[in-house]
């Protein structure tokens, strides 16, 4: 009896440190951004550099020296980082790779939802906590982001509930494990017509939760010192740029798990590479291509065009969930 | 080997915090130059950050006007260790042309250790990136020594 709970529990620690939670991440994001950065650099006709230049970021910045501003509330400062860090582990953990996922629940959709404001909060209470003036102009942006954001996310993921409820017959399905179970069954969800609009939408926001270009008002490097991250150095930097990277990987491989759900073969080795490739090739176009050939919106841009466009094409989605198309 | 990780890390990821002390602006956009397709300092991990918080090499260009003396000294406080400081152009290491003048402080090496002098009015891309990589060889070193 012992045993076998010592044996679950060493089993859900893998699952947090290696599989599919901190160590996952860490390479996989980093990756992902390692990636995205020598692509941008290619379409703009540059030699761009190595795609492990992640990895050398995150340890230089654990090795240099950690500034905390006399302005700044020490405790809120640094905690802020790892909180956000810590609760995208935990969301990638919920996120199946065909049918496999370490923490399931029956209404795990709306966890993650939660999960996914908490770095933009986390970042929002540290950058307050710095004191910095810059800060203060970036968290605002961020504010307006985190809001512009979360409606059509919430509309996207009510018409896939939808979608997916119908098909079993339990109204509204809220079951990550559910709809990847569905979609291995029925195929793919984006094969649906009523899902297209919606997976369109899911794209478009991926670029605004990341805080990658065109929708990176809140950290403007070249306007307001970087925004948010203007007081951070050294360690708790290198977490905030592993929350972006990890950030990446959590909303591409989210898209695979919710409209790609059907592709793959059934050996989970396998199936995580699959689904590995599909995030690059998400990123790849929907992160890199984008930050190539657009410029930065101003933030009214950019909550008009979420609530809008994107909101505009998740709704149409969900309404046509709604009529069992 | 962690240490070691971090020393190699150092040389490969030199973040860049430009400073503007009353420079003509010549050596402003050689500097952008540098950073763009033709020249790419990306390609070594070159980064132009915004905020000296983040930075590892500081440049400075501009002959170190009286007005801005105080604001650089500061500006170069704030950038965490290990750091290295690289002067560009002629200006803040001799004055060059406004040598003599009241309202310049230059050489900038009066005021604080400067690791790289990259000379030229303008210097070539070619020479600026020579002095960066030199710099992120002396960042190395300093990082292997704490």
């Amino acid at each position: 009896m012992t045993s076998s709970i010592l044996v679950t529990a060493l089993q859900y620690l893998g699952y947090i440190l290696i599989f599919p939670g901190f160590l996952f991440c860490f390479l996989c994001g980093n990756l992902l951004i390692g990636i995205d950065r020598k692509l941008v650099a290619r379409m703009q006709k540059r030699v761009g550099p190595p795609i492990l230049q992640p990895f050398y970021d995150f340890f230089k910045l654990c090795g240099k020296e950690t500034i905390i501003p006399a302005a700044a509330s020490k405790t809120t400062f640094l905690l802020a980082p790892l909180v956000g860090l810590a609760a995208l582990v935990v969301l990638q953990l919920f996120i199946p790779i065909r049918g496999f996922s370490a923490f399931s629940g029956t209404a795990d959709i709306i966890v993650l939802l939660y999960l996914l404001l908490i770095p933009a909060l986390a970042g929002i209470l540290g950058a307050a906590a710095s004191g910095s003036p810059y800060a203060g102009v970036g968290l605002s942006r961020e504010m307006v982001t985190v809001i512009a954001c979360e409606l059509p996310l919430v509309l996207v993921l009510l018409a896939i509930a939808k979608a997916v409820g119908d098909g079993t017959g339990a109204g509204l399905c809220f079951s990550m494990g559910a709809i990847s179970e569905y979609q291995i069954a029925h195929g793919s969800l984006i094969c649906k017509a009523s899902m297209i609009p919606a997976a369109i939408a899911f794209l478009m926001v991926i670029p605004g939760e990341t805080g990658n270009h065109p929708f990176d008002a809140a950290e403007a490097e070249t306007e307001i010192c970087e925004g948010m991250l203007a007081e951070y150095s050294g360690a708790p930097l290198a977490v905030y740029k592993l929350t972006h990277a990890v950030k990446v990987l959590t909303l591409t491989s989210l898209f695979v798990a919710l409209f790609l759900g059907g592709v793959g073969v059934g050996i989970p080795a396998v199936d995580a590479l699959i689904v590995f490739a599909l995030c690059i090739v998400v990123t790849a176009i929907f992160i890199s291509l984008v930050h190539a050939v657009t410029a930065r919106l101003k933030i009214e841009q950019l909550f008009k065009y979420y609530w809008t466009v994107v909101s505009g094409l998740a709704l149409v989605s969900l309404v046509l969930a709604w009529y069992g198309l | 080997m962690f240490k070691k990780l971090i020393a190699e890390s150092t040389a490969k990821s030199p973040w860049l915090y430009h400073i503007n002390s009353g420079s003509c602006n010549g050596c402003d956009i050689e500097l952008v130059a540098v950073l763009t397709p033709r020249f790419d300092a990306e390609r070594f991990g070159f980064k132009l950050t915004g905020s000296p918080r983040q930075a590892d090499i500081v440049v400075v260009t501009g002959p170190v006007t009286k007005q801005s003396l105080n604001r650089v000294l500061r500006s170069i406080e704030q950038v965490p260790e290990p750091r290295c400081i690289v002067t560009m152009g002629s200006c803040p290491q001799s004055g060059n042309v406004f040598k003599g003048s009241y309202s310049v402080c230059a050489p900038l090496s009066k005021y604080v250790h400067v690791d790289v002098d990259i000379a030229g009015c303008t210097p070539r891309p070619e020479a600026i990136m020579d002095g960066l990589v030199k710099a992120t060889e002396i960042l190395k070193e300093k990082r292997g020594q704490k």
